[in-house]
């Protein structure tokens, strides 16, 4: 038993289980059992169902940050969007008495309380704070000389942001600086701070016009010469991933770059296979990738 | 819901940097925020089905010199709409979603097959491997009304000149014929 549970949202599991397994084992390697949150929930997800009706995002969100209080644990998350839901739920409980009780008069038919003793964190967040650039930099076994694309997500950042974290300063260095201490270089691009594009329920809206978005992303990142794409959200690691397929696809581009969550580049510097944190599994082809990892394109 | 847009002096800078605007010219937040802040219901048309393209970004509310929340904004707005039964075709599909998996994105056979090459559950050990959770999350839901809603919204379309004029994909050949 640790103090954390682990919140998997619906695309990890769902789509991307390599995250989820990625997470699993970097963890147990920092000496971290996760706990499971059985019977979690989509966060729900913050841009949709926030704005359909949000009694129901709070309620269902209390609801997964309940069940994690009742483990006496802090919730970890893996995904931007389960970030900004449950982070704001859990800011807003916290603030608003009446609004607790509202809620937990809902969650009391089905056996559950937010107590509000615990907090959110984003595995970023946690890793960064609590592990330390250091703390991760001592568990690298095989440095890797990558050129990556960090990319943040706005519902990493603005989570934060709203809660005055001193992570986020003019000149936001936090994800970076985790990502070079598995020896890989965090190459500067244009735009970098820009949305992935298919935030807030517009993939599902206008596909098109979010793919738009992603593309001029990964043009900026082709310019700057990377490796891999590193991000801290399933969702955007979808965008960028299937939506390489389907860019190609529409506009006779041929974008090949290798999409992984930050678990993954962390699980490879650990010394785990592509394969183990599930890199292959990707719709972006990342055979060469994956062979350059094998031949020791680790420093190391 | 928290809404300051009577801050707005209407300046732009918002719509300017708006990377949605940029693809979709019918996407223009900052009009949309003075439709909302005048009361223009008779001009609701032009907010959906427009509204919902929003990728919540927050590039305009850190834009904004007026320290407007333009994103809690737009999410109010947007559930006016959904209250008064407007709602997207694809928003309605990840609603019952929700409502019958307790998963805006389900499982699927793809991803069982590979959870369990990576040694993991072939169900993950969320709402999908409990019909207790389900069944919480489905009270809950009814409780709040989330399943009427969603039932009884009527789906808004996007109107066809605004969906992306397909970009041609040429392959080498075919641009060589073309010059022929
Ligand atoms: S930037 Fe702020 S003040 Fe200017 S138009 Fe947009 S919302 Fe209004
Ligand atoms: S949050 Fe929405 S309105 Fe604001 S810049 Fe991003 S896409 Fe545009």
């Amino acid at each position: 038993m640790s103090n954390l549970s682990l919140f998997l949202g619906c695309v990890a599991p769902n789509r991307y289980p390599g995250i989820e397994a990625a997470t699993k084992k970097t963890f147990s390697k920092l000496g971290i059992e996760l706990d499971d949150l059985e019977g979690a929930s989509c966060c729900p997800a913050p841009g949709v169902f926030r704005s359909f009706d949000k009694t129901t995002w709070l309620t269902l969100a209390s609801r997964n940050i309940a069940l994690s209080e009742e483990m006496d644990d802090d919730l970890l998350t893996i995904c931007n969007g389960c970030y900004s839901t449950l982070k704001e739920a859990e800011t807003e409980l916290k603030k608003d008495s009446g609004l607790k009780k509202e809620v937990n008069e809902k969650l009391f038919e089905t056996g559950h309380e937010f107590r509000g003793k615990h907090d959110v964190r984003h595995i970023i967040e946690y890793l960064y704070q609590d592990i330390g650039v250091d703390g991760i930099r001592e568990m690298v076994s095989n440095p890797l000389d990558l050129r990556v694309a960090v990319h943040y997500g706005c519902h990493l950042v603005q989570p934060l942001k709203e809660n005055d974290s001193e992570l986020v300063t003019d000149h936001i260095t936090f994800f970076d600086e985790l990502v070079e201490a598995t020896g890989a270089r965090s190459v500067e691009y244009e735009d970098k701070m820009m949305c992935c594009g298919a935030g807030g329920g517009a993939r599902a809206a206008v596909q098109d016009a979010t793919l738009r978005i992603t593309e001029k992303k990964l043009q900026n990142m082709t310019e700057a010469q990377v490796d891999c794409i590193v991000n801290a959200c399933p969702f955007c690691h979808l965008q960028f991933d299937t939506g390489q397929q389907d860019i190609n696809k529409n506009s006779c581009t041929n974008y090949e770059i290798p999409v992984l969550h930050y678990t993954q580049l962390l699980g490879l510097a650990m010394g785990f296979s592509s394969e183990e944190l599930g890199i292959n599994l990707n719709s972006t082809d990342t055979a060469v990738f994956i062979q350059r990892i094998k031949e020791g394109f680790v420093t190391a | 819901m928290i809404s300051n847009i009577e801050r707005c002096y209407q300046c732009g800078q918002c719509t300017s940097v708006c990377p949605m605007g940029e693809q979709e010219q019918t996407y223009r937040i900052r009009r949309f925020l003075q439709m909302e802040k005048l009361g223009l219901e008779s001009e609701e048309s032009m907010i959906t089905p427009f509204i919902f393209y929003c990728t919540t970004c927050y590039k305009c509310q850190d834009n904004c010199p007026q320290g407007v929340n333009l994103v809690d904004a737009v999410l109010a707005i947007r559930e006016k709409a959904v209250h008064k039964g407007k709602m997207l075709e694809a928003h309605k599909k990840v609603g019952q979603m929700l409502i019958n998996y307790g998963h805006a994105v389900p499982t699927n056979a793809d991803a069982m097959e590979k959870r369990a090459l990576l040694g993991l559950d072939e169900r993950p050990p969320t709402v999908q491997a409990s019909i207790e959770g389900l069944s919480e999350i489905k009270t809950l839901m009814r409780l709040t009304g989330f399943d009427n809603l969603v039932a009884e919204s009527k789906v808004e379309t996007i109107p066809e000149n605004t969906t992306m004029v397909q970009q041609a994909c040429f392959t080498q050949q075919q641009a060589a014929e073309e010059k022929a």
